[in-house]
């Protein structure tokens, strides 16, 4: 197409389409760009490959049915979002979970955040064409999923968390093979910031690249790391504290430029946080109940509907009816691995959700996506792209 | 300047009334005809300022248990970056007669992909948005999927990709640029692509 730009003068654009397929866009999105040359002059974006009806599908089923299919919004941290939803339906309840399931939950959120953060910063090297960091980040990042394993029995949608508890108590030697984990995770820590921090080739790729100011990314509803890369000190473990992250020793990592080598780092310096904090928890972990003790909201044990005619009723109505959660309306949030995850939920006190909307925290940096690579270089997009770790399950839901 | 106090003052400027269902926080009910000027005073003028909208639901109340009153509302939550902690929502609700709601997409970048996306899914319109059109559904999709009424189970054959190069002409004419000359690929058959969305 034939442009006049601001000035005046002439250009030639080609307008270049890029996915839905692409295999450095992780999943299914697509942009179309007006390029001139190498540089992009202009780009819209398209999402909505991947929408499965998550809403819709929730609304036929049971609210412990949500729980597996939460697991599919962010699937690189698939346990996160299990508590996500499970905490906003436990406040809906009122209810508080015992000490141990609270620690529990906190040491595999943040493993969960360490594994999310290692992909999303192995597949940015990786896109930008290195792909020794991406075997030093996966080995710790296997050492986790052995660990879902022998929890859930899964590795990738695992869904572990349950209204009201967790789907089972952790196994003999949990803390062993945890602590062994985050050893390696440490080590690699070390490798990644020896490949990243004075690689040449990689600060040319990354620093100065996709900026977005701080009050353009709030504009956005930028949160998470995204939003900490441009400066902004906003962590909801610490604004609105729950499962006592904020008895922990721990920092709020922020960026200063809000490009992508920040956005990158960010994460990078978030792992080291989380290490602390689970090292912290596991001190805590002290023997306990796992589940709050109210058929109304956890099914009771099989072991109780097999020798005690309540516990039975129990199961049985849980199991069938579903949990009746007041009726109402509520917004929560928590701070999952790539920002908010967020959900509206409408109950007309039946044992079936009448409407829960996600805010999914890769929707609103996508939404900002032509804002950062519009006068940019093409091959810098990816580098975008893969810094702002766009996973395609909960962006389209 | 506590979550209440700004409920009470949307409540004497803007005639907004508490919603009775949200009893774990702040919702407050808007009239459509207020709602951007509500909004407006939540972002610049209010005593704690909510700088980040952090999402719009859609919601239909058609099979929702001894309800009155319209059927769908929307509603927006907001959050404050400079008082963090303190988080306040707005409703609308809007009947099916009208299904009309002011964009407040001009206030908050991220609205306009919100408020494409309770569009695409409810049907409801947002008056003065700048470019309404489906967001996670198909542009060949008719109907409006979470409505109550629309079956899960129904099927559709969608043929065509989505057609982006009116959108990029649209984004470069934002950016100043001047369209002389169109791409080929532009001028096809728009009506083969166009049924059930609202460029209608």
């Amino acid at each position: 197409m034939i442009v006049l730009d601001p000035n005046g003068e002439k250009l030639n654009l080609m307008p270049l389409n890029v996915g839905p397929s692409h295999p450095a866009t992780h999943g299914c999105l697509r942009f179309m760009a007006a390029m001139d040359g190498e540089t992009i002059v202009a780009s819209v974006e398209e999402i909505g490959y991947l929408h499965r009806g998550f809403e819709k599908m929730v609304e036929r089923g049971t609210w412990q049915q949500v729980v597996p299919y939460t697991d599919r919004l962010n699937y690189c941290s698939a346990i996160m979002n299990n508590i996500a939803f499970c905490r906003a339906v436990e406040n809906m309840f009122q209810v508080e979970i015992p000490e141990r399931c609270k620690v529990l939950r906190v040491i595999v959120n943040e493993l969960s955040r360490i594994n999310d953060h290692f992909v999303c910063v192995a597949a940015a090297f990786q896109d930008l064409g290195g792909t020794t960091p991406f075997m030093y980040a996966f080995n710790p990042r296997e050492e986790i999923m052995c660990i879902w394993e022998k929890l859930t029995g899964a590795r990738l949608t695992n869904s572990f968390a349950r209204i009201g508890g967790l789907s089972r108590d952790s196994y003999a030697g949990f803390e062993q093979d945890v602590l062994e984990a985050l050893n390696s995770t440490e080590k690699a820590l070390k490798d990644l910031h020896a490949c990243l921090d004075r690689n040449r080739i990689f600060l040319d790729r990354t620093v100065g690249i996709g900026k977005i100011s701080a009050e353009k990314a709030i504009s956005y509803g930028w949160t998470g790391p995204c939003l900490r890369a441009s400066g902004v000190a906003a962590d909801l473990r610490k604004d609105e504290p729950y499962y006592d992250y904020e008895t922990y020793d721990w920092e709020v990592v922020v960026g200063t430029q809000g490009d992508c080598n920040d956005r990158l780092q960010v994460r990078l310096a978030e792992i080291e946080e989380s290490v602390k904090i689970v090292r912290q928890a596991l001190k805590r972990l002290a023997p306990g109940p796992v589940d709050i003790v109210d058929p109304r909201i956890r099914v009771p044990a099989h072991k109780l509907a097999y020798q005690d005619m309540e516990g039975l009723i129990g199961r049985f109505k849980s199991v069938y009816e579903g949990v009746r959660v007041p009726e109402g309306e509520y917004y929560s949030g928590s701070e999952c691995a790539n920002g908010e995850l967020g959900f509206t939920i409408v109950s007309d006190g039946s044992g079936h959700p009448y409407r829960i909307k996600v805010r999914p925290p890769c929707l609103t940096q996508f939404a900002a996506f032509h804002e950062l690579v519009e006068g940019g270089l093409l091959a810098d997009s990816m580098a975008v792209l893969s810094g702002l770790n766009i996973i395609a399950g909960e962006l389209d839901r | 300047m506590t979550v209440e106090e700004i409920f009470a003052a949307l409540e004497e400027m803007f005639g907004a009334k508490r919603e009775m269902q949200d009893k774990w926080g702040v919702t407050a009910i808007v009239p459509a005809t207020y709602l951007h000027n509500a909004v407006q005073y939540l972002k610049e003028q209010s005593g704690t300022k909510f700088e980040m909208l952090v999402d719009i639901a859609g919601i239909d109340y058609l099979t929702y248990p001894n309800h009155e009153g319209p059927r769908f509302a929307v509603a927006y939550a907001f959050k404050s970056m400079s008082t963090p902690g303190s988080r306040i929502r707005l409703k609308v609700l809007v009947s099916e007669e009208s299904l009309k709601v002011p964009t407040i997409s001009d206030l908050y970048a991220n609205a306009n992909w919100y408020e494409r996306e309770v569009f695409d899914q409810f049907g409801v319109i947002f008056e003065g948005h700048p470019d309404l059109r489906r967001l996670l559904n198909h542009v060949e999709f008719v109907g409006h999927p979470l409505r109550k009424d629309y079956p899960a189970q129904k099927r559709q054959w969608l043929s065509t990709n989505d057609y982006l190069l009116p959108e990029l002409e649209k984004r470069l004419e934002e950016l100043g640029y001047k369209v002389v000359q169109r791409s080929k690929e532009v001028e096809t058959n728009d009506n083969e692509f166009l049924e059930g969305s609202i460029k209608e």
